[in-house]
């Protein structure tokens, strides 16, 4: 009796249109979002195999130029490090739009090199990309309310709820009956994505994979419980339609969007405009000094450097511009320092303020998992940082010796792709979603006890 | 005619406040703006008060340098910062994901850096709140909510009928019911305009320019014409909808197909059918027309060996230490030339395939009102692509002419032998550097911000257009009842 019960109900739900054009919607969008998604991948993938090929030419050229001079190769020659797209970035692009994924460097000094962009259109990042993190994220909710707003008021306008309440003391069953079919079908949509998406952008079967479907689940079923809640106040259709879009409006929108301006107006970070200055005037005030000034100093830094001797008396020497350079870089340490502080309390404040938003949480969540978040980027910046310095202490000794290129090993440098050290977790994103999530369907169900009585 | 028109306005407006829901929806949407407009200022103050602090030390520090070697001061470069435009506290545009600031050298095109994007965690990818987005996004939401059942809550009272016998015809109703959700809306709208030219004033330290006043008016302007459009709409779909609820669930799909949906789909469409290059691609398509064309780090190459060649003919001596000017110099002037004219015209060729991605969103605007004010109002705020494609411009041609200014000073000032390794550099007098006149950004003219914008405006008005014609003609089709 009850199973064929679910049957009708199905058999009801599917006999409608709307049921079908909102489904169609979610799988179109989501299969353009997963195109539109992997073409943007794909084509920084093919530009950084592309930068791979450059860096070997572009490397021959210049010892073919500025060959005879070590110093002055090294001016010119860039070494570059890649921030290698993750399998899951396709999935949610995140910040791979506004963060630039190669950075090339000469061994000059470094603070004034890494902060360049990507040459980017700005109307792009601003209308932001598509991809299947945004139809999760907006869509399926908006799916999710025009299929249940008017569960209970559509009966209760059609006058069928008081029919249905003298005939039976289970009528609220009926409502839970259709309210399962549409969970169920929505369910079944969102994972079937996640197995298309897991098929065309080869995901492999593992952890993140769970992650991944466990927290757009519990996203999901945070909006089913929303959307409950307001069927459990008993009102009319056109209320529920209206609060449920303005709780969408607040919750995917307005909240966030007025965070955004908080965040920037409580931690404005002008060190990053100070760290620029601060780098430019280290390095450059550095030749009308003695070279005592540039030189104890970097001696201090390295003073491994210290058994290479230094031509005092020479006006000019590699040697003496390279530790100019160094300086730059020494002298911005410590606006750097506090560019970090800010952009790690900016993050502090975002993770706190997230728990309690399950959008801002899920989106934050997702762009972890595929590596396209801000964190994966400041980890790009510290292992350039690394490849740098590495770079740097290799050739030095080569450049304070005046020896020939030949002897140095500046051919074997290839273009080196960053891999994130540790899948991270994102454990805290799924409990603040679930503790949301229980928190709303403890409302409901206290509406609906109320209701009965 | 127009007295009864005029009374079922006065009628709408009178019932819509008398609905408690939507008296305090309204004033909570006008809150919030006011919200909206105070941070938004804020903002403007505090991040336009960092760039000019910086500005006036980067110009004081480039004063302040000693005597030295031009080619050095030519190194040493300058900074520029991107100024925001005083209306810009009211929309955002693209400010938060262009850079800020430049660092123009010579031999060296740089980029613009530090966008406040780059300092977020993936937030941005919901918005920012501003004016211009409450206006834009939420105001037409709730003229949504307020008109939807504007016709069809008459027609399922039967009111419609009574109506229509006592000799009201639908024009009179349509247009009527219009002018009442555009006068709720106009009294947020109206307080807000005068709040917004207030903050404006106190920024311009109570000058105002002409040509920022007539932005301002433009915007209140379209602004009024898209809330008209958005009205006229509601009360049509409320008029052809068989329930208030289909007009409610029409109404608000299309809020979500157009506002939300629309605007990524053209641009990622536009970036698919116009793929621009990548940085490296860029740079290295520049690199090899410099080596075409003549390079000159290069000792061999040919283009330089012709100038030599023809300079040492020209001045009768055997060595470019003769020359009577400084020969380096010249030849790096001559390298500027070459390599500032490539790159330009590479850029330009960028730009112009940016311009070719955006065009999709800008010609959308026939198809979606939305797109096309909000092309209009990042135009008239001075935050949009062309802005900062010009400040780009002005900030490259600053930096040819600084790079010129120290050749110039180097073929000059400069003796044209080289002192020995252990002697001291050649240098000239610090107060040569106050010749290079400091960096200032110049907005366009609002009469080229129109030519710019012609599209976005035309499409604009193509909507005004329609909702006329539509409230005019449209009587025809609908059901009485």
């Amino acid at each position: 009796m009850k199973k064929s019960r679910y049957h009708l109900e199905f058999k009801l739900f599917f006999r409608s249109s709307s049921s079908w054009i909102g489904i169609i919607i979610l799988l179109i969008t989501g299969m353009a979002g997963l195109y539109f998604g992997k073409t943007f991948i794909a084509k920084q993938q093919a530009v950084i195999e592309k930068a791979a090929t450059l860096q070997k030419k572009n490397t021959l050229n210049n010892i073919d130029h500025f060959g005879k001079d070590i110093g002055l190769l090294f001016f010119h020659n860039k070494f570059t490090l890649a921030n290698a797209p993750q399998n899951w970035a396709p999935f949610a692009n995140g910040q791979r739009d506004i963060n630039p994924y190669l950075i090339s460097v000469t061994m000059l000094g470094l603070e004034g090199q890494l902060y360049d962009t990507d040459i980017n259109n700005p109307v792009s990042l601003l209308l932001g990309n598509m991809d299947l993190s945004f139809v999760y994220i907006f869509l399926f909710p908006l799916v999710i309310i025009a299929f249940t707003y008017n569960l209970l008021s559509e009966q209760q306008e059609s006058g069928i709820w008081s029919l249905l309440r003298a005939q039976t003391n289970q009528s609220f069953q009926v409502i839970w009956q259709k309210f399962l079919v549409r969970a169920v079908v929505i369910f079944a949509v969102a994972l079937l994505l996640l197995f298309i998406a897991m098929l065309y952008l080869e995901l492999p079967q593992d952890l993140t994979l769970v992650s991944v479907a466990v927290l757009i689940i519990l996203y999901l079923t945070f909006w089913f419980a929303i959307s409950i809640f307001f069927i459990s106040l008993g009102k009319s259709s056109n209320f529920n339609a209206s609060a449920l879009i303005a709780v969408w409006v607040l919750l995917c929108i307005v909240i966030p969007a007025s965070f955004n301006l908080f965040l920037s107006r409580t931690y404005p970070i002008p060190e990053a405009l100070q760290n620029v200055i601060n780098q430019r005037e280290g390095y450059h005030e550095k030749w009308d000094m003695a070279k005592d000034v540039t030189m104890k100093p970097f001696f201090k830094h390295y003073p491994q450097l210290k058994k290479y001797p230094f031509p005092e008396k020479k006006t000019f020497s590699w040697y003496w511009y390279y530790a100019m350079q160094q300086m730059g870089d020494d002298q911005a340490a410590a606006s750097r320092l506090a560019v970090e502080k800010k952009l790690a309390s900016r993050q502090y404040f975002t993770n706190v303020f997230a728990f309690f938003f399950p959008t801002i949480q899920t989106q934050l969540g997702v762009n972890k998992m595929a590596g396209s978040d801000l964190d994966t980027h400041l980890g790009f910046q510290q292992a350039v940082r690394k490849y740098h310095e590495q770079i740097r202490l290799h050739f030095y000794p080569a450049i304070f010796l005046n020896q020939s290129v030949n002897d140095t090993d500046i051919k074997d440098y290839k273009l080196e792709k960053y891999n994130r050290q540790e899948v991270p977790t994102i454990w805290i994103n799924m409990l603040s979603v679930s503790v949301i999530t229980i928190m709303v369907i403890g409302a409901t169900v206290f509406n609906l006890k109320r209701f009965n009585y | 005619m127009s007295n009864r028109i005029s009374t079922i306005a006065k009628q709408t407006f009178k019932a819509a406040f008398n609905n408690r829901a939507t008296l305090s929806l309204t004033l909570l949407l006008g809150l919030s703006l006011c919200l909206a407009t105070y941070v938004g200022w804020q903002n403007f103050k505090m991040q336009n008060n960092q760039r000019l602090h910086y500005k006036a030390l980067v110009r004081a520090q480039w004063l302040a340098k000693p005597d030295k070697h031009p080619h050095r001061m030519a190194h040493y470069g300058y900074l520029a910062f991107r100024e925001k435009h005083e209306l810009s506290f009211f929309d955002f545009g693209i400010e938060s994901f262009a850079g800020v600031s430049i660092f123009l050298e010579a031999h060296k095109q740089n980029t613009v850096n530090f966008s406040e994007a780059g300092f977020t965690n993936g937030m941005l990818s919901f918005g920012e709140i501003s004016v211009a987005m409450v206006l834009q996004l939420l105001v037409p939401l709730l003229i949504f909510f307020l008109g939807y059942n504007s016709i069809s809550a008459e027609r399922e009272s039967g009111t419609l009928k009574i109506l229509l016998c006592q000799d009201v015809s639908w024009k009179q109703l349509l247009w009527g019911k219009t002018i009442g959700i555009i006068s709720i809306c106009l009294s947020i709208f109206i307080p807000l305009i005068l709040l917004t030219i207030l903050l404006w004033a106190s920024l311009s330290h109570w000058q105002v320019s002409m040509d920022s006043a007539l932005r301002l008016l433009l915007l209140v302007l379209t602004y009024s014409v898209y809330f008209f459009i958005i009205s006229a709409i509601t009360v049509l779909v409320s008029a052809f909808a068989r329930s208030s609820k289909s007009a409610l669930i029409t109404l608000l799909a299309c809020w979500i197909f157009f506002m939300v949906i629309m605007p990524r789909i053209t641009q990622a469409v536009g970036v698919k059918i116009y793929p621009s290059p990548s940085k490296i691609e860029f740079a290295d398509a520049i690199a090899a027309e410099v080596h075409q064309q003549g390079d000159s780090h290069d000792p061999n190459d040919p283009h330089y060996t012709a100038i030599k060649d023809s300079l040492l003919k020209a001045y009768a001596v055997d060595d470019v230490k003769k020359l009577p000017f400084n020969y380096g110099g010249y030849i790096m002037a001559e390298g500027e030339k070459i390599t500032s004219k490539i790159y330009s015209k590479h850029q330009s060729e960028l730009n112009k395939i940016f311009e070719k991605q955006n065009s999709i969103t800008t010609v959308t605007g026939f198809l979606n009102p939305y797109l096309s004010l909000k092309n209009i109002s990042m135009a008239l705020t001075a935050s949009d692509f062309n802005t900062f494609v010009d400040f780009q411009h002005q900030a490259e041609t600053y930096r040819y002419q600084l790079a010129q200014k120290m050749n110039k000073l180097q073929i000059e000032k400069i003796s044209n032998i080289a002192p020995g390794e252990e002697e001291k550099p050649l240098a000239i007098s610090k107060t040569n550097w106050a010749e290079q006149p400091d960096f200032n950004y110049h907005f366009k003219k609002l009469g080229a911000v129109m030519a710019n914008g012609l599209l976005a405006l035309s499409a604009l008005a193509f909507w005004l257009f329609v909702a006329v014609i539509l409230l005019q003609c449209s009587p025809k089709w609908i059901k009485t009842i």
